[in-house]
């Protein structure tokens, strides 16, 4: 609160570039700015974060639209030419000008402490009140400062055109659903690794990251015009804080990595309720579910096990033991037949439970990153992440319980948060129902589990689910049906509709939701050298650096 | 405001400030120049000849006529200081006219009222004298670009947005 003195009166320094003057509004519709004829229009980037100081309060707000204005359809009619420099100069400002719109997000009244933070926005300001540009330490007023104690602020980016930290609170980030969308190839992998860089180094939530396309445990991809650069992964930033496990473990090895584990799922391990989503994928009809329960009413969870090891003709023979439609039961068997070909199914597990690993590693707070190496297609993607979140929404379940029998600290589950990509197909109208993950998104916030929900087609996914979203962090999206899937359950969102579709298509974002005070447009923190050192890695310090951190660090840990 | 010049033609041009002594030096811009014959009743008549030829020949009649130009009163000078209404007493007859100062125009033209003062009078060309005031004012504030915009702008406001008389004022102050 250094910008302002001891009676509220604001102090002439700390206050940023006056660019115009509020000219009408309304609480509901936003106001309007008449833009002081000194600034460019060019420079009013649509997501822009200004601050209107009222009489009593200082409005911080966002840029949503921008329009040319002429108070004189003669001047439209008949421009200035291209020589007449000082005709357009002396109409600009006065016949012609530029209408900045502007959408208040939140109030700080002048006279509030230090401790108050930021309110809803409840009034407007009057008549030509000063817009100015935003400086740092409004930002930092709002979105909180990285450093502080409790480890609560993780800077993902900066503001447009400046140099300051937006914050996530990861507090709040973590005790909720989350989405990442965006378009292909407008950073989601980025933005979702810096999200969970921030949860890992400040330890808010332990993540199980279903990694479909193998970019978050170690190396990763970077898309950098022509050339390709590789970046590190979360394995490399945290080392014994991250796990690798490997459904496909010499893929992860041909990638110069030691999978910690890997994966195996049995026969036994698989449920009908595991095989009911992949309906789409292996274009199973709704008769086929039903066969499989009377398999599974007999052979219990033997039941794949049994119906895979018979052969073409014995499954109508078996079919008419079991009293199921012969049909639909040989259809079921040749879709199923499909899964044998993954090299992760086996009969008989040798060295135990892979979910009960998992969970073993959860509880000590380590991080598990599921990579799939070479299985990517979508089936597999869907069956091994349905089998492992279920199991684990199971034993969650149950320690939650077991924390509100016995109330004990040491009994209260770790905050977990679950990483899938192409959320769309677990969490589509029709599988929502169906997946654990719809589950999850609805209802698990109090069993200490939340989703981090990475997509690029927000629109398939159920509108239920959406709205149970906390944060969305979204880079560009141009589909209208997209837009408006992301802005679901956010109230105030005609002005954002305009910046989502204006977003840069490289490092930017809008972040809307519970863990910032008010939705904000970001150039995302670079994910180079300095973040890895922010992060506590080393690796690329000198080797003198590294040695006095290295002694810094033990004299912390130990004393001198 | 009527001055007659010292010299026959002498008067100052159509646009300049001129400042008339008193105890608060009244201001005003020149607005009409004209020579006329001392009598009333006679008009001077077209000899058909130069001004040099006729000096030689009747040099009497250049004694029989005088330059006078008209002022429109802007304001007045309290000590140094440019005061924007009329002044509170009339020049009085006999009074000296002089030229103002560059000084004196910058310190009447650093706002707009001038030009206000000029389109509100009638019977006067006021675009005209427009042009020529803005001209001589930027001489004075040198040819500041910053200076003509700012003037341009208040011109707009003025002129309520008579797009075709501003622009045509605008490119006649910059020719």
């Amino acid at each position: 609160m250094a910008k302002y003195a001891h009676n509220g009166v604001p102090a002439a320094a700390g206050r940023g570039k006056q660019i115009g003057v509020i000219t009408k509004g309304s609480l509901v519709e936003g106001l309007e700015m008449k833009l002081d004829p000194e600034q460019n229009v060019e420079d009013m980037k649509a997501g822009k974060f200004v601050v209107i100081e009222g009489d009593k309060n200082d409005f911080f707000s966002m840029v949503t639209d921008m329009r040319l204005d002429a108070n004189n359809q003669e001047v439209l009619l008949h421009p200035p030419g291209q020589e007449d420099a000082l005709l357009r100069q002396v109409l600009a400002g006065t016949s012609t000008y530029n209408i900045v719109s502007l959408r208040p997000m939140l109030m700080m009244p002048k006279d509030a402490g230090a401790d108050e933070g930021p309110r809803p926005v409840k009034a407007i300001p009057s008549h030509f009140s000063e817009v100015q540009e935003a400086m740092a330490d409004d930002v930092a007023k709002i979105f909180g400062c990285e450093g502080d104690a409790e480890g609560r602020y993780f800077s993902i980016g900066n503001p447009l055109d400046m140099d300051t930290q937006v914050c996530l609170d990861m507090i709040r980030f973590a005790e909720r659903s989350n989405g990442i969308f965006g378009k292909t190839g407008t950073g989601k992998s980025f933005l979702t690794r810096l999200a969970l860089c921030g949860l890992i180094h400040y330890d808010k939530a332990v993540n199980l990251i279903f990694d479909m396309h193998n970019e978050y445990g170690f190396k990763a991809m970077k898309e950098n015009g022509s050339s390709t650069t590789f970046v590190k992964g979360l394995k490399q930033l945290f080392g014994e804080r991250v796990a690798i496990f490997s459904l496909d473990p010499q893929s992860t090895r041909a990638r110069g990595v030691q999978p910690d584990h890997e994966v195996y799922i049995s026969y036994d391990q698989i449920t009908v309720e595991d095989i009911a989503p992949l309906q789409d994928e292996l274009k199973l009809n709704p008769t086929a579910v039903e066969s499989a329960y009377l398999v599974y009413a007999i052979y219990k969870e033997r039941w794949l096990s049994t119906l895979l090891k018979l052969e073409g003709p014995d499954v109508e023979e078996f079919a008419r033991e079991i009293g199921a439609h012969a049909g639909s039961l040989v259809a079921l068997h040749r879709k199923l037949k499909r899964l044998e070909n993954f090299p992760f199914m086996v009969s008989k597990l040798r060295d135990g439970d892979v979910v009960d690993r998992i969970m073993e590693y959860l509880d000590k707070g380590i991080n598990v990153v599921l990579e799939f190496g070479q299985q990517t297609s979508m089936l597999c993607y869907l069956l091994v992440a349905n089998i492992i979140a279920r199991r684990i929404h199971e034993m969650y379940v149950k320690k939650s319980e077991r924390f509100y029998a016995t109330q004990r600290p040491e009994d209260q589950p770790r905050q977990l948060m679950i990483t899938i990509e192409e959320a769309h197909k677990f969490l589509n109208p029709m599988a929502a129902k169906q997946t654990i993950f719809g589950t999850i998104a609805r209802e698990m916030r109090k069993y200490y589990v939340s989703l981090l929900v990475v997509d690029q087609r927000p629109s398939s996914i159920d509108d239920e689910v959406l709205s149970q979203i906390g944060t969305r962090i979204t880079a560009l999206l141009n589909d209208e049906k997209d837009i408006q899937a992301v802005l679901t359950g956010v109230s105030g969102t005609e002005g954002l509709r305009s910046v989502l579709a204006s977003l840069d298509s490289k490092q930017q974002a809008l972040i809307i939701g519970h863990a910032v005070p008010m939705p904000v447009v970001i150039k995302t923190r670079d994910y180079d050298a300095q973040f890895y050192s922010a992060m506590g890695c080393m690796d690329d310090l000198p080797a003198e650096e590294r040695r006095e951190k290295v002694e810094r660090d033990v004299a912390a840990l130990f004393g001198e | 405001m009527i001055a007659q010049a010292r010299e026959l033609h002498g008067a100052p041009s159509f646009g300049q400030f001129i400042r008339v002594e008193a105890e608060m030096p009244v201001v005003g811009i020149v607005f009409n120049v004209f020579t006329h014959s001392i009598e009333p009743n006679r008009r001077p008549t077209a000899y058909g000849k130069t001004e040099e030829e006729l000096r030689l020949e009747q040099p009497q009649i250049f004694e029989l006529l005088r330059t006078e130009f008209q002022a429109l009163v802007i304001g007045y000078l309290d000590g140094d200081e440019a005061v924007q209404i009329l002044p509170p007493q009339p020049a009085r007859i006999h009074s000296f006219a002089y030229l103002c100062s560059d000084e004196q125009v910058r310190a009447f033209t650093r706002s707009d009222d001038y030009l206000r003062s000029i389109l509100n009078t009638s019977k006067i060309p006021t675009d005209e004298l427009v042009i020529a005031v803005l001209r001589h004012t930027v001489r004075a504030h040198a040819h500041a670009p910053s200076y003509l915009v700012q003037m341009g702008k208040e011109l707009s406001r003025l002129l309520s947005d008579d797009y075709d008389r501003l622009s045509s004022i605008i490119r006649r102050v910059v020719n």
